[in-house]
């Protein structure tokens, strides 16, 4: 039984089943971190631009700054932590092997976008890339780690080897 | 080396803190919480200036559930802080010089109730004038920001006659540029948790680039011994400089202290924004001659930096831009004046690069002018006045020698960026789609310069369960100083990584080694373990000698253990070495960083070199600019840590980027009005384009005992003007205000789109 003007919250946080009692206009992001101590999700800008705070939601990415406790009820959220099973995901592996971080404060939100995106679309252009990193910012490694982690991942998952100007530079246009 | 993952072999390195960053497990200073913690919040000015006439927080100390609220009266010790120079108050007593300056403080059983708190408190300002500009600063009618007036520091640096030597130029140039308010924009903005602890003491995980600078200044805020403080300073989410100041420390500090309870402190962007410093802008107007061979002959410099109100590192800043202001050049005459004036603009202070970025811009976009005046390839141009080997520094100081300026230059001279600027083909077809190649150069100084104390030192121990420890007082906050540490001690050792344990980033069980700074630590760690490892490795080789009845000489350190040399296996484990020595095996030194013998302040005595060739597009219709191709070459010395050094060219040339093309925190009237990062853009995936070719030149003099250079800034001095040189290549426009604007840019193009040409200012 919930609190006057708490509300009852039930998800599944990383395939755990999870009942809070908390403020429906608490953020999600604060939700994860103070309520739960998943502090994968880091909070940078708190305005939805940096991507920092990015969990899937039912699978999709969101920013967990922009979405309030009360709309995320009965969903399904993984973060940074629920992302790898008994041994690293792919794409973590490949941060790891290729630089893809360098403070890392970037990079939990960077890999949860890139698990939605990469399980949508395996083998992205360099434009669809672009367009789904749109919204993670990274201020260490300048994107080039981040990049080669991308190929590596995508060569490793297909068997096949991406050229400098092939599937990932498909999509470069004249802007 | 062409520096990649594939030519660097094993030497591509797995970083020691990378599984905790990609999975997420690793707790930042930002991640701590505590039970029955406090939430700290500041209370800082709404006018950029004001006198305080008075505080009051009753009403706020009086809301349940809040445990502490304190303004400047409760601050025991001294109420000012400043790394190089001590001027700002932790907490305003009479007056307030910028938007964030602290006034009050509160710490409350939520972060909600103590953002209410805060709201509970009642100040009474009278509004004063407002200086917006260094120039407004210098208005002899100007309100004084400071006792000593509104200059925080000139700078002055002449050789022969430069008055006289223009006279006798076939070619002069004049030009001023002007550089942006850069923000670091670390992601993980400044906080962390303060402890009490039993017996008086303070336990502080914050971040920041020198702790034991940090713990100093916070001895003198809360009037506490030095020992009584431990400051825990890593990991951090990037610094760049940023965290090199005091932030919320003084605050999370007295909070602590006064309610007796762990505080947490976190910024918002917004307060980050608002009270975090920024990159140095300045403006800069240079004057330059050659004569009928190219040989630059006259250079008069005039650089305004505006600091902002407190003075933090601006005189440094400034001494590094006016030693800078030359370039890599041999010029016979100079004449280089600067100012740094302080204003109620936010606070300027350390950044990447060091005031040398804002002036490399000026002084090769110099270059590129000379050379069109004269009709001299501007690549040729740098050559004929290059330094090279013997040549003294800037400062017409003895300097370590390398032959990096040429090394560098020859290197862009010979890539293929460079060879093949002039070809058209594969040119977009679209008439408004301009292609263009640029370069610049520049050389770097290390360390902190002379006349500064910069000492360095570590130690290595031999822990009782067998591992080989090194411990030193610097910082991770991104850059990969852990996996260059290990990396050097594999190297050194022949061990495996699970035979070394490595502590940074705690006062309490750290050496003092100066700052994480300068691009320094990695300088400093491995001359410091060139000092340790013969007397550290001849004690255990003994103490495994009396373990084996085997000479010392026959013996070598390996995996797990000493080894007879060729042997397989080792004889010794480390650990039962440690079991046989009675006092724990440690090796310790203490050195200063090298400094050039001639006194002449800031001046520095290790360089590196970098050049830099970009091709970019611009779109005539938007006036956007988009880089397509950048090609860097660096002499840094030997290469440590390939995925570090590829890492920091690559992350400091994006920095760069936004640096020429989109950053500035643009402040009207004191206020910001950029706030967040909808506004401030830096550059994402989509500005940058995946052709990027990294010549790392590791090859030093014969002799040469100073070994590999820091590479964490070179990489984001010499971008800026290689772009507008290459925007200028592809549409005749030179830019000398930064950030590029696309809308100056239209206007130009509208030009040129009708047709009347291309030559514009």
């Amino acid at each position: 039984m919930a609190q006057p003007g708490l509300i009852y919250w039930k998800s599944e946080v990383n395939g755990v089943e999870t009942v809070l009692s908390v403020s429906p206009s608490l953020r999600l992001i604060d939700l994860l971190r103070d309520k739960l101590e998943l502090t994968g999700p880091k909070l940078s800008c708190g305005i939805g631009r940096c991507g920092a705070c990015m969990v899937l939601l039912d699978g999709k990415p969101v920013n967990a700054c922009l979405v309030m406790a009360y709309q995320c009820s009965g969903k399904r959220i993984t973060t940074v932590e629920g992302i790898s099973g008994q041994e690293l995901h792919p794409i973590q592996q490949a941060f790891l092997t290729e630089g893809g971080f360098q403070c890392g404060y970037c990079t939990p939100g960077m890999i949860v976008t890139l698990k939605a995106l990469l399980d949508e679309n395996p083998s992205p252009s360099r434009g669809e890339l672009e367009a789904g990193l749109c919204g993670n910012l990274c201020r260490c490694t300048g994107y080039g780690g981040i990049e080669r982690a991308v190929r590596q991942f995508v060569k490793a998952r297909s068997g096949t080897e991406p050229t400098t100007s092939g599937e990932l530079a498909a999509g470069m246009d004249a802007h | 080396m062409r520096l990649s993952k594939s030519a660097s072999d094993d030497r591509w390195h797995v970083r020691p803190d990378g599984v905790g960053k990609v999975t997420g497990e690793l707790k930042y200073l930002t991640d701590m919480r505590l039970p029955g913690m406090l939430h700290g919040k500041v209370l800082r000015s709404p006018h950029p200036h004001a006198w305080i006439l008075s505080i009051r927080t009753e009403k706020a100390s009086r809301l349940p559930g809040v445990h502490a609220v304190i303004t400047h009266e409760d601050v025991p010790g001294m109420n000012r802080f400043g790394i190089a120079f001590p001027d700002q108050p932790a907490l305003c007593e009479d007056r307030v010089r910028y938007v964030g300056d602290a006034v009050a403080a509160v710490a409350a059983e939520t972060e909600e109730l103590a953002e209410y708190a805060l709201g509970l408190i009642e100040v009474d300002y009278e509004p004063l004038p407002v200086i917006d500009s260094p120039e407004a600063g210098l208005d002899p009618a100007a309100p004084k920001l400071h006792p000593a007036g509104n200059v925080l520091h000139r700078t002055n640096y002449k050789r022969g006659d430069a008055e006289e030597a223009f006279s006798r130029c076939a070619y002069v140039v004049e030009g001023t540029y002007e550089t942006p308010r850069q923000m670091h924009t670390y992601l993980e903005t400044e906080g962390g948790l303060f402890v009490p602890e039993p017996h008086g003491r303070l336990t502080i995980y914050s971040a920041t680039q020198h702790g034991f600078k940090d713990r100093m200044q916070l001895s003198r805020i809360l009037g506490m011994p030095e020992a009584c403080i431990r400051v825990v300073s890593s990991p951090i989410g990037g610094s760049f400089g940023g965290k090199d100041e005091l932030n919320v420390q003084p605050y999370g500090a007295l909070l602590a202290l006064k309610s007796g309870k762990p505080v947490k402190m976190h910024n918002t962007r917004k307060e980050s924004v608002r009270a975090g410093i920024k990159r140095h802008p300045m403006k800069i107007r240079m004057k330059t001659g050659i004569d009928g061979e190219g040989r630059i002959i006259a250079h008069q410099v005039r650089i305004t930096a505006d600091t902002g109100a407190y003075a933090t590192l601006g005189a440094p800043v400034l001494n590094f831009a006016t030693e800078h202001a030359s370039g890599p050049y041999r010029i016979g005459h100079v004449d280089i004046e600067g100012i740094s004036v302080y204003t109620n603009n936010g606070v300027s202070g350390e950044f990447r690069g060091f005031g040398g970025n804002q002036v490399v811009f000026a002084m090769e976009g110099q270059m590129d002018r000379l050379a069109e005046a004269a009709g001299i390839d501007p690549w040729q141009l740098r050559h004929i006045n290059l330094r090279g080997m013997g040549d003294p520094g800037p400062f017409a100081q003895r300097i370590v020698q390398t032959d990096g300026a040429r090394q560098v230059w020859a290197s862009v001279a010979e890539c293929a960026l460079w060879s093949n600027r002039h070809d058209r083909s594969g040119r977009p077809e679209e008439p408004w789609l301009r292609i263009g190649t640029g370069a610049a150069i520049t050389m770097h100084g290390a360390g902190l310069g002379f006349g500064i104390p910069d000492p360095a030192g570590g130690t290595l121990r031999l822990t009782a369960d067998g591992k080989i420890q090194a411990a030193f007082g610097y910082e991770e906050f991104g850059q990969g100083l852990l996996a260059s540490l290990e990396l050097m001690l594999k190297d050194l050792f022949c061990c495996a990584a699970g035979d070394l344990e490595i502590v940074i980033g705690d006062t309490d069980r750290v050496p003092h080694s100066g700052s994480s700074t300068a691009s320094r630590a990695t300088s400093m760690m491995w001359m410091a373990l060139q000092r340790m490892k013969g007397p550290f490795k001849s004690r255990l080789l003994g103490k495994a000698s009396e373990l084996t009845g085997l000479p010392a000489e026959r013996l070598e350190t390996g995996p797990g253990g000493v080894y007879e040399k060729g042997g397989e296996g080792p004889l010794v484990t480390y650990k039962e070495v440690a079991a046989a020595c009675g006092e724990p095996l440690s090796t310790h030194t203490e050195f200063h960083y090298p400094t050039t013998p001639d006194a002449i302040m800031g001046a520095h005595y290790l360089y590196t070199y970098a050049a830099v060739c970009v091709k970019v597009m611009v779109n005539l219709l938007t006036g956007r600019v988009k880089v397509l191709d950048q090609y860097h070459a660096v002499a840094a010395g030997p290469v440590i840590n390939p995925q570090g050094y590829l890492g920091q060219i690559e992350g400091g040339s994006v920095m760069a980027l936004g640096f020429t093309l989109t950053e500035d925190a643009l402040m009207d009237g004191g206020q910001y009005v950029t706030k967040n990062l909808d506004t401030y853009l830096i550059p994402t995936l989509s500005d940058i384009h995946e052709r990027f070719e990294l010549h790392a030149i590791e090859e030093l003099p014969e002799g040469d005992s100073f070994g590999p250079r820091g590479v964490g800034e070179v990489g984001s001095v010499a971008l800026a003007p290689a772009i507008v040189s290459a925007i200028h290549d592809a549409t005749g426009v030179r830019i000398a205000k930064l950030p590029v604007s696309p809308e100056k840019l239209q206007r130009h193009f509208a030009r040129i789109l009708a047709g009347e040409g291309e030559e514009a200012s």
